[in-house]
């Protein structure tokens, strides 16, 4: 097979699996590839650039919020590339279809897929470049290219004293075609994958310099911020405008679909402005509901409605009948926010008849599509200019604060940049979704011989395809959005991926059981929710390992051994317990004062093992240590790997502590970091984080961690004080 | 309203209302983006600048009260070019996540280091617990702290038998 940089690019984009849902359009290529001779600068793909000048540029097409990216992507195209990693200058891709994620045909940086789906592609389109340069080198010299070697951006020759810089040959390299598969470098030549321990924008974010969405600064640009309705749904007819008007420094104050826009020059006197506005809202339709009572009907949905079937496998009523013990647990789950240390935020400009966007933004392409919305603009003529995130968490997946910034600059046509409060951020954000769990376990001759799952709550696909629809196809009218988002729905599962948001971890129950069944009753009370760090991982896990504990119990056996007696076919699954059993001291006593709870649960294809040691001081929960196996395949950065596992051990540890986002008639009552707490400094155990080496394809870590600690700290401290923890956040 | 200030060793001044909080002049006014709004009310520490050689949280400190005080940011930590030793030390361990928080955690650690060169485990825990961060760098924190004072670099922050 004959190969040339646009067949390459075509393999590379479309070896992506089934769950593309965008056809492919033809002609949609966007970014030129190729050889330019006034810049002489030579694009080999989409994701590269050599200069004359020995300049290399490498596209990210995944954004970068502390999971690392960055330097791992950087990494993959650096070694096949054989160039120092450091070398590299990285900038933020943006939106084109060649830099959708293909997992989702959408170019979003989630479900911790970027190392995954970047692994093959990068590595071979790093391999193709390099081989480009080695052909045109073996011409120059009129020697075989097969005899020739690269070194840090050079190619030397057979007789291992010559060599060209890859700018010498940019030229030339784009006239090569390569004949046959590119090959790539075998483990045992890799220099930086699995060695790489450096983080390549760590120098840019300790000295101030990384730009992240809050840090953009245009010529004449004005603040805003954004009054919104204090509870959901509610819409502002008419305020104050005249009181508002003449404050110092406002130049602006109108109203958005969003809310009451101030604009100021600058942004405390926007903030200060926003205090003297009185704004009349229209809550027809608004939410109205309380945290108890969202919990008190999907009780009510659950008994209703027994759900959708998710998972069968052998008959569990028949298990319950002829069982010896029937232990049955219903768990409960609140609205967690993300708490980004960045607050939301976007700068937007429209001049010249086009939008463009500056933003924190984990995906671009979805972006387009929320300032188009907000203006009479078509996405193509709206750029949107990714930053750093300051944290994104699922978050910055959904759209709403560049729908705002757009709306208001697409008013005023100067640049505005629109900040939210810390408050705004914790009571205007999307929620990761309260969940009820019911559980029903079936014993018998201490097997356990039945498995009901019912998780009750609502989906987050209803919420997310209102953008995420008309992303995938642009070039459809805008009248055609909603429509779009309702056949999104309508096709789920056939056309569209299935969102597994709810079931997923529930689903995948890895444990040998005869009779299983998972079922969902979906049902949603209408508080705005999106992805969260582990997503439908970060309830089911706490579901699924405290029941799996609790039977344990109920059998009088061992934890770690219950399970492993149920995972003969599940090989990673058992690595990882064993190790983490063995690593924590699993069996032998804690000390005085403390106990041990464990928990084993994959996620985005990586098998997680935690033991959690904790005790009670001064009527507060301890975490005195976290000792965690984790395999995830091939190690690209293992900094990074453990770095995002224990990170993530602490983002679950705080929600399993603290977290708890609650609605008091349509309003949430917590605001800032007093009332929504994180884990800080002093009360972080100590994190142990063993990698089993291995040679398997890579799957993510930045969401992993989160899910097993959770329900491993309130394993522990039933072992402590005897007392089940059904509801979270966990009590002492 | 102007207000005169030092910021990095280099004098401004700004006309600003009194109650405006140094954050904002900082980073708008003078320009210095280093310098982070995390929660506008002193409660996460992404803010911290130095002010008349003190940590202060410059969300929370009106101009008005600062007038004609030293400031100093991350901005203003390298010397002649040269990186302050704990924004060494940050890159050498990787400390960074997402980074918003890192600017307001090296000036708290950079204070804690002028008044003291060599703290223990215990004064590095209670300098920086003040200093949120999400990510999770909480231990590479500690460590890098202490591969400046000259400590071990390994953080327990619970000894085993406590």
């Amino acid at each position: 097979m004959t190969m040339n940089r646009r067949d390459f690019l075509k393999v590379s984009t479309g070896a992506s699996g089934s769950l593309i849902l965008a056809v492919s359009i033809p002609g949609c290529a966007s970014i030129q590839t190729g050889f330019e001779p006034e810049s002489g600068e030579w694009k080999p793909d989409v994701w590269l650039e050599l200069s004359r000048d020995d300049d290399i540029v490498f596209t990210l097409a995944r954004v970068e919020m502390g999971q690392g990216a960055y330097t791992g992507l950087t990494t993959l195209i650096a070694e096949e590339l054989d160039v120092d990693p450091a070398r590299i200058i990285v900038k933020f891709a943006p939106v084109a279809p060649e830099y959708r994620n293909p997992l989702f045909g959408l170019q979003l940086t989630g479900a911790s897929t970027s190392l995954a789906t970047s692994w093959k592609p990068l590595r071979e389109a790093g391999a193709s470049a390099r081989q480009m340069l080695v052909l045109a080198a073996a011409r120059v010299w009129e020697v075989n290219a097969s005899d020739c070697t690269t070194q840090d951006g050079r190619v030397v020759h057979p007789n291992g004293i010559d060599s060209l810089r890859y700018g010498q040959l940019v030229e030339l390299a784009d006239k090569e075609v390569i004949r046959g598969d590119v090959a790539l470098k075998p483990k045992s030549e890799w220099k930086y994958i699995g060695r790489q321990a450096g983080k390549l924008d760590a120098h840019a974010k300790v000295t101030g310099k990384a730009v992240y969405g809050i840090d953009v600064e245009l010529p004449d640009m004005v603040y805003a911020v954004m009054t919104r309705s204090p509870r959901h749904g509610g819409v502002a007819k008419d305020f104050n405008r005249r009181d508002v008007i003449g404050l110092p420094g406002v130049q602006d104050a109108f109203i958005t679909e969003r809310g009451v826009a101030v604009v100021a020059n600058s942004y405390w006197q926007a903030r200060k402005a926003q205090q003297a506005l009185q704004v009349d809202w229209d809550m027809t339709g608004a939410l109205d509901t309380s945290t108890e009572q969202v919990l008190e009907g999907y009780r009510r949905a659950a008994s209703d409605d027994p759900g959708v079937k998710e998972r069968t496998e052998g008959s569990v009523n028949k298990a319950a009948e002829q069982a010896e013990k029937v232990v049955e647990a219903e768990y409960e789950q609140p609205y967690l926010a993300h708490a980004t240390m960045e607050p939301m935020n976007a700068t937007a400009w429209y001049h010249d008849g086009q939008m463009e966007v500056w933003a924190p933004t984990q995906a671009p392409d979805l972006g387009r599509i929320a300032a188009a919305r907000h203006s009479d603009l078509s996405p193509g003529d709206v750029t949107i200019h990714t930053t750093f995130l300051g944290g994104g968490f699922g978050r910055r997946l959904t759209q709403d604060y560049i729908e705002e910034a757009a709306a208001v600059a697409y008013q005023l046509k100067v640049p505005v940049k629109l900040i939210w409060s810390r408050e705004e951020d914790t009571r205007h954000g999307f929620l990761r979704p309260a969940m009820l769990h019911r559980m029903k376990g079936s014993l018998a001759e201490g097997q356990l011989t039945g498995w009901q799952h019912q998780i009750v709550g609502p989906q987050i696909l209803d919420w997310y395809v209102r953008n995420a629809a008309p992303a995938q196809y642009p070039w459809a009218p805008k009248f055609l959005y909603d429509t779009l988002g309702k056949v999104g729905l309508m096709a789920e599962g056939i056309a569209t991926p299935k969102d597994i948001s709810a079931i997923e971890g529930a689903v995948g129950y890895p444990y040998q059981v005869p009779n299983i069944s998972v079922r969902h009753t979906h049902t949603d009370p209408g508080v705005p929710i999106t992805w969260w760090r582990s997503v439908g991982y970060s309830h089911n896990g706490f579901a699924v390992e405290t029941f799996m504990d609790e039977l344990a119990h109920e059998s009088g056996e061992d934890p770690v051994q219950f399970r492993q007696r149920m995972l003969d076919s599940e090989p990673r699954h058992r690595e990882v317990l064993e190790r983490a059993a063995r690593l924590a001291g699993w069996g032998e006593s804690a000390p005085e004062g403390r106990a041990r709870g464990m928990a084993l649960f994959k996620s985005f294809g990586t098998y997680v093992a935690q033991v959690v040691e904790a005790g009670v001081e001064n009527g507060e929960i301890k975490v005195y240590k976290v000792t965690c196996s984790v395999d995830c395949g091939q190690v690209v950065n293992p900094r990074i790997v453990e770095d995002q596992i224990a990170g993530g051990i602490l983002f679950g540890l705080t929600a399993a502590l603290y977290g708890e986002i609650n609605f008091d008639q349509g309003e949430i009552r917590q605001s800032n970091f007093h009332d929504y707490r994180l884990l800080q400094l002093h009360q972080a155990p100590k994190v142990v984080v063993d990698i089993v080496d291995s040679n398997a394809e890579p799957t993510g870590v930045g969401e992993p961690g989160v899910p097993p600690v959770i329900p491993a700290l309130g394993n522990a401290l039933f072992a402590l004080t005897g007392k089940r923890q059904r509801r979270l956040p966990l009590t002492a | 309203m102007a207000f005169s200030l030092t910021v990095n060793g280099h004098r401004h001044t700004v006309d600003v209302d009194p109650d405006t909080p140094l954050l904002w002049v900082v980073r708008d006014e003078i320009g210095l983006k280093g310098t982070k709004f995390g929660c506008g009310a002193g409660l996460c520490g992404a803010c911290t600048v130095h002010v008349n050689g003190q940590p202060a949280r410059s969300c929370s400190t009106p101009i008005e009260l600062v007038d004609g005080a030293d400031i100093t940011t991350i901005e203003g930590l390298e010397t002649e070019g040269r990186l302050h030793p704990l924004q060494q030390a940050w890159i050498d361990e990787g400390v960074p996540q997402c980074g918003y928080c890192q600017s307001g955690q090296i000036m708290t650690a950079a204070h804690l280091l002028a008044n003291n060169a060599s703290p223990s485990r215990d004064e590095i825990v209670t300098a920086m617990t003040g200093n949120l961060c999400r990510c999770g760098t909480y231990a590479r924190i500690v460590a890098a702290v202490e591969a400046v004072a000259g400590g071990v670099g390994q953080y327990e922050p619970a000894p085993e038998d406590a």
